[in-house]
Protein backbone atom coordinates (compact mmCIF):
# COMPACT_ATOMS: atom_id res chain seq x y z
CA UNK A 1 0.00 0.00 0.00
CA UNK A 2 2.83 2.35 0.88
CA UNK A 3 4.46 1.75 -2.47
CA UNK A 4 1.22 2.50 -4.29
CA UNK A 5 0.79 5.69 -2.33
CA UNK A 6 4.33 6.75 -3.11
CA UNK A 7 3.94 6.34 -6.83
CA UNK A 8 0.46 7.77 -6.98
CA UNK A 9 1.52 10.86 -5.11
CA UNK A 10 4.52 11.22 -7.36
CA UNK A 11 2.49 10.95 -10.54
CA UNK A 12 0.06 13.56 -9.37
CA UNK A 13 2.91 15.79 -8.38
CA UNK A 14 4.44 15.81 -11.81
CA UNK A 15 1.43 17.27 -13.54
CA UNK A 16 1.26 20.26 -11.28
CA UNK A 17 4.70 21.01 -10.00
CA UNK A 18 6.76 19.68 -12.87
CA UNK A 19 5.17 22.25 -15.11
CA UNK A 20 5.98 24.89 -12.56
CA UNK A 21 9.65 23.89 -12.53
CA UNK A 22 9.89 24.12 -16.28
CA UNK A 23 8.03 27.39 -16.35
CA UNK A 24 10.29 28.91 -13.74
CA UNK A 25 13.42 27.57 -15.39
CA UNK A 26 12.36 29.11 -18.62
CA UNK A 27 11.25 32.39 -17.13
CA UNK A 28 14.72 33.74 -16.96
CA UNK A 29 14.52 34.09 -13.21
CA UNK A 30 18.10 34.01 -12.01
CA UNK A 31 17.51 34.87 -8.39
CA UNK A 32 20.66 33.61 -6.77
CA UNK A 33 21.13 31.07 -4.01
CA UNK A 34 24.28 29.71 -2.50
CA UNK A 35 23.21 26.15 -3.29
CA UNK A 36 24.80 24.06 -6.00
CA UNK A 37 23.86 20.59 -7.16
CA UNK A 38 26.16 18.35 -9.16
CA UNK A 39 28.40 21.35 -9.56
CA UNK A 40 25.75 23.57 -11.07
CA UNK A 41 24.28 26.63 -9.34
CA UNK A 42 20.66 26.39 -8.26
CA UNK A 43 18.36 29.39 -8.38
CA UNK A 44 15.97 30.46 -5.65
CA UNK A 45 13.11 29.69 -8.04
CA UNK A 46 14.37 26.13 -8.46
CA UNK A 47 14.47 25.73 -4.70
CA UNK A 48 10.94 27.06 -4.36
CA UNK A 49 9.76 24.63 -7.01
CA UNK A 50 11.64 21.88 -5.25
CA UNK A 51 9.83 22.71 -2.04
CA UNK A 52 6.49 22.25 -3.77
CA UNK A 53 7.63 19.01 -5.36
CA UNK A 54 8.86 17.77 -2.02
CA UNK A 55 5.51 18.53 -0.40
CA UNK A 56 3.67 16.59 -3.06
CA UNK A 57 6.03 13.69 -3.74
CA UNK A 58 8.09 13.16 -0.60
CA UNK A 59 6.46 14.67 2.48
CA UNK A 60 3.93 11.87 2.92
CA UNK A 61 6.72 9.61 4.09
CA UNK A 62 9.66 11.87 4.91
CA UNK A 63 7.51 14.43 6.73
CA UNK A 64 6.28 17.89 5.87
CA UNK A 65 9.08 19.33 7.95
CA UNK A 66 11.62 16.81 6.68
CA UNK A 67 11.41 15.09 10.05
CA UNK A 68 11.05 11.53 8.79
CA UNK A 69 8.69 8.87 10.01
CA UNK A 70 8.21 8.39 13.74
CA UNK A 71 10.73 6.08 15.38
CA UNK A 72 12.65 5.99 12.10
CA UNK A 73 15.64 4.18 13.58
CA UNK A 74 13.47 1.16 14.37
CA UNK A 75 12.78 -1.41 11.70
CA UNK A 76 9.27 -1.91 10.29
CA UNK A 77 7.56 -5.32 10.63
CA UNK A 78 8.50 -6.08 7.02
CA UNK A 79 12.18 -5.73 7.87
CA UNK A 80 12.62 -2.45 6.04
CA UNK A 81 13.57 0.83 7.63
CA UNK A 82 11.10 3.73 7.91
CA UNK A 83 11.63 6.86 5.84
CA UNK A 84 14.44 8.81 7.53
CA UNK A 85 14.43 12.56 8.11
CA UNK A 86 16.00 14.79 5.50
CA UNK A 87 16.83 17.53 7.98
CA UNK A 88 20.09 17.76 9.86
CA UNK A 89 19.03 15.03 12.31
CA UNK A 90 19.10 12.39 9.58
CA UNK A 91 21.86 11.02 7.40
CA UNK A 92 20.94 12.52 4.04
CA UNK A 93 23.72 15.09 4.32
CA UNK A 94 26.28 12.29 4.52
CA UNK A 95 25.62 11.40 0.90
CA UNK A 96 27.12 13.06 -2.16
CA UNK A 97 25.01 14.89 -4.74
CA UNK A 98 25.51 12.06 -7.21
CA UNK A 99 24.54 9.47 -4.62
CA UNK A 100 21.38 11.36 -3.63
CA UNK A 101 20.40 11.79 -7.25
CA UNK A 102 20.94 8.08 -8.01
CA UNK A 103 18.94 6.96 -4.96
CA UNK A 104 16.05 9.26 -5.85
CA UNK A 105 15.99 8.45 -9.52
CA UNK A 106 16.85 4.75 -9.50
CA UNK A 107 16.20 3.60 -5.94
CA UNK A 108 18.47 2.67 -3.06
CA UNK A 109 19.42 -0.53 -4.84
CA UNK A 110 21.21 1.60 -7.41
CA UNK A 111 23.89 2.35 -4.84
CA UNK A 112 23.60 -0.68 -2.53
CA UNK A 113 23.00 -3.86 -4.49
CA UNK A 114 20.30 -6.07 -3.05
CA UNK A 115 19.08 -3.54 -0.51
CA UNK A 116 15.31 -3.58 -0.04
CA UNK A 117 13.59 -0.29 0.61
CA UNK A 118 10.01 0.95 0.63
CA UNK A 119 11.12 3.98 -1.35
CA UNK A 120 10.55 3.48 -5.06
CA UNK A 121 12.70 4.79 -7.86
CA UNK A 122 11.34 8.16 -8.94
CA UNK A 123 12.91 8.12 -12.38
CA UNK A 124 9.58 7.37 -14.02
CA UNK A 125 7.78 9.97 -11.97
CA UNK A 126 10.07 12.98 -11.79
CA UNK A 127 12.33 14.44 -14.43
CA UNK A 128 16.01 14.93 -13.75
CA UNK A 129 15.38 18.64 -13.31
CA UNK A 130 12.64 17.99 -10.80
CA UNK A 131 14.77 15.57 -8.82
CA UNK A 132 17.52 18.15 -8.77
CA UNK A 133 15.07 20.80 -7.57
CA UNK A 134 13.80 18.61 -4.73
CA UNK A 135 17.31 17.76 -3.58
CA UNK A 136 18.39 21.38 -3.84
CA UNK A 137 15.46 22.36 -1.64
CA UNK A 138 16.46 19.75 0.94
CA UNK A 139 20.04 21.02 0.87
CA UNK A 140 18.84 24.58 1.37
CA UNK A 141 17.29 23.65 4.72
CA UNK A 142 20.50 22.35 6.28
CA UNK A 143 22.54 24.38 8.73
CA UNK A 144 25.94 25.50 7.54
CA UNK A 145 27.84 22.70 9.25
CA UNK A 146 25.83 19.96 7.52
CA UNK A 147 25.92 21.81 4.21
CA UNK A 148 29.69 22.15 4.38
CA UNK A 149 30.11 18.50 5.33
CA UNK A 150 27.93 17.39 2.45
CA UNK A 151 29.85 19.63 0.07
CA UNK A 152 33.03 17.91 1.20
CA UNK A 153 31.50 14.46 0.62
CA UNK A 154 30.37 15.56 -2.83
CA UNK A 155 33.82 16.92 -3.66
CA UNK A 156 35.43 13.64 -2.66
CA UNK A 157 32.95 11.51 -4.54
CA UNK A 158 34.94 10.08 -7.41
CA UNK A 159 32.38 7.84 -8.96
CA UNK A 160 31.32 5.57 -6.17
CA UNK A 161 30.24 5.81 -2.60
CA UNK B 1 32.04 4.72 40.60
CA UNK B 2 28.43 4.38 39.59
CA UNK B 3 26.79 1.19 40.75
CA UNK B 4 24.56 -0.85 38.49
CA UNK B 5 20.94 -0.89 39.58
CA UNK B 6 19.88 -4.49 40.22
CA UNK B 7 16.14 -3.93 39.65
CA UNK B 8 15.89 -4.06 35.87
CA UNK B 9 12.77 -2.81 34.10
CA UNK B 10 12.80 -4.53 30.73
CA UNK B 11 11.08 -2.83 27.82
CA UNK B 12 8.33 -4.63 25.97
CA UNK B 13 10.66 -4.98 23.02
CA UNK B 14 13.32 -6.53 25.20
CA UNK B 15 10.86 -8.94 26.78
CA UNK B 16 9.57 -10.08 23.41
CA UNK B 17 13.04 -10.87 22.14
CA UNK B 18 14.73 -11.96 25.34
CA UNK B 19 13.94 -15.63 24.97
CA UNK B 20 15.38 -15.77 21.47
CA UNK B 21 18.39 -13.72 22.46
CA UNK B 22 19.18 -15.84 25.47
CA UNK B 23 18.85 -18.98 23.41
CA UNK B 24 21.23 -17.68 20.78
CA UNK B 25 23.76 -16.49 23.30
CA UNK B 26 23.71 -19.80 25.12
CA UNK B 27 24.31 -21.66 21.88
CA UNK B 28 27.44 -19.72 21.00
CA UNK B 29 30.64 -21.09 22.47
CA UNK B 30 32.49 -17.85 23.13
CA UNK B 31 29.58 -16.04 24.66
CA UNK B 32 28.48 -19.02 26.65
CA UNK B 33 31.91 -19.36 28.20
CA UNK B 34 31.94 -15.73 29.22
CA UNK B 35 28.41 -16.06 30.46
CA UNK B 36 29.26 -18.90 32.79
CA UNK B 37 32.08 -17.00 34.41
CA UNK B 38 34.60 -19.59 33.35
CA UNK B 39 37.65 -18.90 31.20
CA UNK B 40 38.05 -15.28 30.18
CA UNK B 41 36.37 -14.74 26.83
CA UNK B 42 37.17 -11.25 25.52
CA UNK B 43 40.52 -9.94 24.30
CA UNK B 44 42.03 -6.54 23.53
CA UNK B 45 45.42 -4.88 23.23
CA UNK B 46 46.02 -1.72 25.23
CA UNK B 47 49.28 -0.67 23.66
CA UNK B 48 51.60 -3.61 24.26
CA UNK B 49 49.48 -4.89 27.14
CA UNK B 50 47.21 -7.81 26.37
CA UNK B 51 43.88 -7.83 28.20
CA UNK B 52 41.70 -10.86 28.69
CA UNK B 53 38.38 -10.37 30.42
CA UNK B 54 35.37 -12.34 31.52
CA UNK B 55 34.66 -12.77 35.21
CA UNK B 56 37.96 -11.04 35.98
CA UNK B 57 40.45 -8.97 34.02
CA UNK B 58 43.86 -10.47 33.34
CA UNK B 59 46.61 -8.31 31.92
CA UNK B 60 49.97 -9.25 30.52
CA UNK B 61 52.71 -6.84 29.50
CA UNK B 62 55.17 -9.50 28.43
CA UNK B 63 53.41 -11.19 25.59
CA UNK B 64 51.39 -13.57 27.70
CA UNK B 65 54.29 -14.96 29.75
CA UNK B 66 52.97 -13.63 33.06
CA UNK B 67 49.61 -12.23 34.10
CA UNK B 68 48.17 -10.00 36.78
CA UNK B 69 44.56 -9.93 37.90
CA UNK B 70 42.36 -6.85 38.25
CA UNK B 71 38.80 -6.33 39.42
CA UNK B 72 35.98 -5.54 37.03
CA UNK B 73 32.74 -3.61 37.53
CA UNK B 74 30.82 -6.71 36.47
CA UNK B 75 31.06 -9.72 34.23
CA UNK B 76 32.46 -8.63 30.87
CA UNK B 77 31.12 -9.81 27.52
CA UNK B 78 33.21 -7.57 25.27
CA UNK B 79 36.26 -5.29 25.36
CA UNK B 80 37.47 -2.38 23.26
CA UNK B 81 40.55 -0.15 23.37
CA UNK B 82 41.96 2.65 21.22
CA UNK B 83 45.42 3.21 19.83
CA UNK B 84 45.35 6.96 20.50
CA UNK B 85 44.05 6.72 24.05
CA UNK B 86 46.38 4.40 26.00
CA UNK B 87 44.81 3.16 29.19
CA UNK B 88 41.22 3.55 28.00
CA UNK B 89 39.38 0.27 28.23
CA UNK B 90 35.69 -0.07 27.40
CA UNK B 91 33.80 -3.13 28.59
CA UNK B 92 30.32 -4.37 27.75
CA UNK B 93 28.78 -5.75 30.92
CA UNK B 94 26.55 -8.81 31.22
CA UNK B 95 24.41 -7.11 33.86
CA UNK B 96 23.95 -4.01 31.69
CA UNK B 97 25.87 -0.80 31.15
CA UNK B 98 29.31 -0.10 29.77
CA UNK B 99 32.38 -0.01 31.97
CA UNK B 100 35.09 2.59 31.37
CA UNK B 101 38.64 2.58 32.65
CA UNK B 102 41.24 5.24 31.89
CA UNK B 103 44.09 3.40 33.61
CA UNK B 104 44.25 0.07 31.87
CA UNK B 105 41.59 -1.54 34.01
CA UNK B 106 42.80 -0.56 37.48
CA UNK B 107 39.70 1.53 38.22
CA UNK B 108 36.30 1.71 36.56
CA UNK B 109 33.18 3.79 36.14
CA UNK B 110 29.95 2.55 34.55
CA UNK B 111 27.97 4.56 32.02
CA UNK B 112 24.27 3.80 31.65
CA UNK B 113 22.55 7.14 30.95
CA UNK B 114 20.34 6.59 27.93
CA UNK B 115 21.10 2.89 27.68
CA UNK B 116 18.19 0.49 28.13
CA UNK B 117 18.46 -2.38 30.55
CA UNK B 118 20.01 -5.55 29.30
CA UNK B 119 23.36 -7.10 28.61
CA UNK B 120 25.86 -5.23 26.45
CA UNK B 121 27.40 -7.99 24.44
CA UNK B 122 29.47 -6.00 21.93
CA UNK B 123 31.34 -2.69 22.14
CA UNK B 124 33.58 -0.66 19.85
CA UNK B 125 35.44 2.63 19.94
CA UNK B 126 35.36 4.92 16.91
CA UNK B 127 38.66 4.50 15.11
CA UNK B 128 38.90 8.25 14.44
CA UNK B 129 37.43 9.42 17.75
CA UNK B 130 38.24 7.68 21.04
CA UNK B 131 35.27 9.38 22.73
CA UNK B 132 32.84 7.82 20.26
CA UNK B 133 31.64 4.53 21.72
CA UNK B 134 29.24 1.95 20.31
CA UNK B 135 27.35 -0.68 22.29
CA UNK B 136 25.05 -3.46 21.12
CA UNK B 137 22.19 -4.69 23.28
CA UNK B 138 20.62 -8.06 22.33
CA UNK B 139 17.00 -7.81 21.36
CA UNK B 140 17.25 -4.04 21.09
CA UNK B 141 19.78 -2.27 18.89
CA UNK B 142 23.00 -0.40 18.46
CA UNK B 143 23.62 2.58 20.73
CA UNK B 144 26.30 5.25 20.55
CA UNK B 145 27.88 7.71 22.93
CA UNK B 146 29.75 10.74 21.67
CA UNK B 147 31.02 11.74 25.10
CA UNK B 148 32.91 8.67 26.26
CA UNK B 149 29.92 7.02 27.82
CA UNK B 150 28.38 9.91 29.73
CA UNK B 151 25.22 9.69 27.62
CA UNK B 152 23.85 7.26 25.04
CA UNK B 153 21.35 7.40 22.18
CA UNK B 154 19.95 4.79 19.84
CA UNK B 155 22.00 4.77 16.66
CA UNK B 156 20.11 2.15 14.70
CA UNK B 157 18.07 -0.99 14.92
CA UNK B 158 19.74 -4.37 14.63
CA UNK B 159 20.91 -5.67 11.26
CA UNK B 160 18.51 -7.58 9.06
CA UNK B 161 19.94 -10.81 7.70
CA UNK B 162 18.18 -13.88 6.33
CA UNK B 163 14.75 -12.33 6.85
CA UNK B 164 15.17 -11.52 10.53
CA UNK B 165 16.81 -9.04 12.85
CA UNK B 166 20.11 -10.32 14.15
CA UNK B 167 21.97 -9.40 17.29
CA UNK B 168 25.49 -8.09 16.82
CA UNK B 169 27.81 -10.43 18.69
CA UNK B 170 30.89 -8.39 17.83
CA UNK B 171 31.52 -4.82 16.73
CA UNK B 172 34.55 -3.08 15.35
CA UNK B 173 35.08 0.39 13.93
CA UNK B 174 37.10 -0.01 10.76
CA UNK B 175 39.03 3.01 9.56
CA UNK B 176 38.09 2.64 5.92
CA UNK B 177 36.26 5.45 4.13
CA UNK B 178 32.62 4.87 3.27
CA UNK B 179 32.61 7.65 0.69
CA UNK B 180 30.03 9.41 2.83
CA UNK B 181 32.40 11.37 5.00
CA UNK B 182 32.81 8.63 7.56
CA UNK B 183 34.03 5.12 8.17
CA UNK B 184 32.50 1.68 8.63
CA UNK B 185 31.27 -0.23 11.64
CA UNK B 186 31.43 -3.96 11.07
CA UNK B 187 29.21 -6.32 13.03
CA UNK B 188 29.46 -10.04 13.50
CA UNK B 189 26.03 -11.60 14.00
CA UNK B 190 24.73 -15.08 14.66
CA UNK B 191 24.33 -15.54 10.93
CA UNK B 192 27.31 -13.72 9.50
CA UNK B 193 29.05 -10.44 8.85
CA UNK B 194 27.48 -7.11 8.00
CA UNK B 195 28.44 -3.46 8.22
CA UNK B 196 26.94 0.01 8.49
CA UNK B 197 28.39 3.44 7.68
CA UNK B 198 28.88 5.52 10.82
CA UNK B 199 26.17 7.89 9.55
CA UNK B 200 23.86 4.89 10.09
CA UNK B 201 22.01 5.04 6.79
CA UNK B 202 21.71 1.28 6.38
CA UNK B 203 23.18 -2.08 7.29
CA UNK B 204 24.60 -3.72 4.20
CA UNK B 205 26.68 -6.62 2.99
CA UNK B 206 30.41 -6.24 2.66
CA UNK B 207 31.07 -5.77 -1.03
CA UNK B 208 34.06 -4.75 -3.12
CA UNK B 209 34.28 -0.99 -3.45
CA UNK B 210 33.99 -1.18 -7.21
CA UNK B 211 31.18 -3.77 -7.32
CA UNK B 212 28.53 -1.33 -8.48
CA UNK B 213 30.80 0.19 -11.10
CA UNK B 214 31.49 -3.28 -12.50
CA UNK B 215 27.77 -4.03 -12.54
CA UNK B 216 27.00 -0.86 -14.45
CA UNK B 217 29.85 -1.43 -16.87
CA UNK B 218 28.93 -5.06 -17.44
CA UNK B 219 32.37 -6.20 -16.30
CA UNK B 220 33.05 -9.37 -14.40
CA UNK B 221 32.38 -8.84 -10.72
CA UNK B 222 35.46 -8.50 -8.53
CA UNK B 223 36.52 -11.63 -6.62
CA UNK B 224 34.87 -12.36 -3.32
CA UNK B 225 35.28 -15.07 -0.71
CA UNK B 226 32.98 -14.30 2.18
CA UNK B 227 32.98 -15.90 5.59
CA UNK B 228 31.07 -19.21 5.78
CA UNK B 229 27.39 -18.54 5.21
CA UNK B 230 25.12 -18.71 8.21
CA UNK B 231 27.89 -19.13 10.75
CA UNK B 232 28.06 -16.88 13.82
CA UNK B 233 30.84 -14.33 13.90
CA UNK B 234 31.84 -14.25 17.55
CA UNK B 235 34.63 -11.72 17.51
CA UNK B 236 36.12 -9.18 15.09
CA UNK B 237 39.36 -7.22 15.08
CA UNK B 238 40.65 -4.50 12.79
CA UNK B 239 44.22 -3.38 12.84
CA UNK B 240 44.58 0.40 13.27
CA UNK B 241 47.96 0.17 11.59
CA UNK B 242 46.45 -1.52 8.55
CA UNK B 243 42.67 -1.12 8.71
CA UNK B 244 41.91 -3.16 5.62
CA UNK B 245 43.26 -6.15 7.53
CA UNK B 246 40.54 -7.86 9.55
CA UNK B 247 40.40 -10.94 11.74
CA UNK B 248 37.26 -12.90 12.65
CA UNK B 249 36.67 -15.67 15.19
CA UNK B 250 34.08 -18.28 14.22
CA UNK B 251 33.19 -21.79 15.37
CA UNK B 252 34.87 -23.02 12.18
CA UNK B 253 38.10 -21.29 13.07
CA UNK B 254 39.98 -18.05 12.74
CA UNK B 255 39.73 -16.12 9.50
CA UNK B 256 41.68 -13.17 8.09
CA UNK B 257 41.05 -10.62 5.36
CA UNK B 258 43.47 -8.19 3.74
CA UNK B 259 40.88 -6.19 1.83
CA UNK B 260 38.33 -4.98 4.34
CA UNK B 261 36.35 -8.20 4.50
CA UNK B 262 35.69 -9.05 0.85
CA UNK B 263 38.07 -12.01 0.56
CA UNK B 264 38.62 -14.13 3.68
CA UNK B 265 41.21 -16.85 4.29
CA UNK B 266 41.03 -19.41 7.07
CA UNK B 267 44.18 -19.22 9.19
CA UNK B 268 43.17 -21.56 12.04
CA UNK B 269 40.91 -24.59 11.61
CA UNK B 270 40.01 -25.01 15.27
CA UNK B 271 37.04 -23.24 16.85
CA UNK B 272 37.87 -19.66 17.81
CA UNK B 273 35.83 -17.43 20.10
CA UNK B 274 37.83 -14.21 20.50
CA UNK B 275 40.48 -12.31 18.58
CA UNK B 276 42.46 -9.08 19.02
CA UNK B 277 45.20 -7.40 17.01
CA UNK B 278 48.02 -5.18 18.21
CA UNK B 279 47.41 -1.46 17.52
CA UNK B 280 50.82 -0.89 15.91
CA UNK B 281 51.55 -4.29 14.40
CA UNK B 282 48.87 -5.86 12.24
CA UNK B 283 50.73 -9.18 12.26
CA UNK B 284 50.58 -9.55 16.05
CA UNK B 285 47.36 -11.38 16.86
CA UNK B 286 45.90 -12.87 20.02
CA UNK B 287 43.05 -15.36 19.90
CA UNK B 288 41.16 -17.80 22.05
CA UNK B 289 41.35 -21.02 20.08
CA UNK B 290 39.57 -23.98 21.58
CA UNK B 291 40.06 -23.33 25.29
CA UNK B 292 43.53 -21.80 24.96
CA UNK B 293 44.79 -18.25 24.55
CA UNK B 294 47.27 -18.21 21.70
CA UNK B 295 49.51 -15.58 20.16
CA UNK B 296 50.87 -15.14 16.66
CA UNK B 297 53.52 -12.68 15.49
CA UNK B 298 53.16 -13.53 11.82
CA UNK B 299 49.52 -12.85 10.95
CA UNK B 300 48.41 -16.25 12.14
CA UNK B 301 50.83 -18.51 10.26
CA UNK B 302 52.33 -19.83 13.52
CA UNK B 303 51.01 -19.73 17.07
CA UNK B 304 52.29 -20.09 20.61
CA UNK B 305 50.19 -20.71 23.69
CA UNK B 306 50.16 -18.02 26.36
CA UNK B 307 51.09 -19.00 29.89
CA UNK B 308 48.28 -20.13 32.17
CA UNK B 309 46.69 -17.28 34.07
Amino acid sequence: MRRVAYVSAGVLAVAATGIAVLAQSGSGSESGSDITFLGEPVTAADIAAGKDLYAQSCAACHGAGLEGQPDWKRRLPNGRMPAPPHDETGHTWHHSDRNLFEITKNGVEAVVAGYESDMPAFGAVLTDAEITAVLAYIKSTWPERQRAAQAEVTAQDEGGS
Amino acid sequence: MKMIEPNFRPTRRAVLTAALGIGVLAALPGVARAGTGGANGSLAFDGDALLSAGGTLSTSTDGGATWSERALPGRVLALATHRDRPGRVVAGLAEGGVGFSEDGGATWRVGTAGLPDGAVNAVAIGSRDPDLIYAAIPGDGLYKSEDAGESWTLAMDRPWLDEAERDPLALVSVDLDTGMGGIWIYAGTETGLTRVPDCFCRWQDVQPGNAMDALVAGDAPPPENPLPAGEPVLSLASSPSSPERLYAALPSGLWASRDGGVVWTQIVEESASAVAVHPEDETYVAAIVGDALKLSRDSGMTWTAAAAK
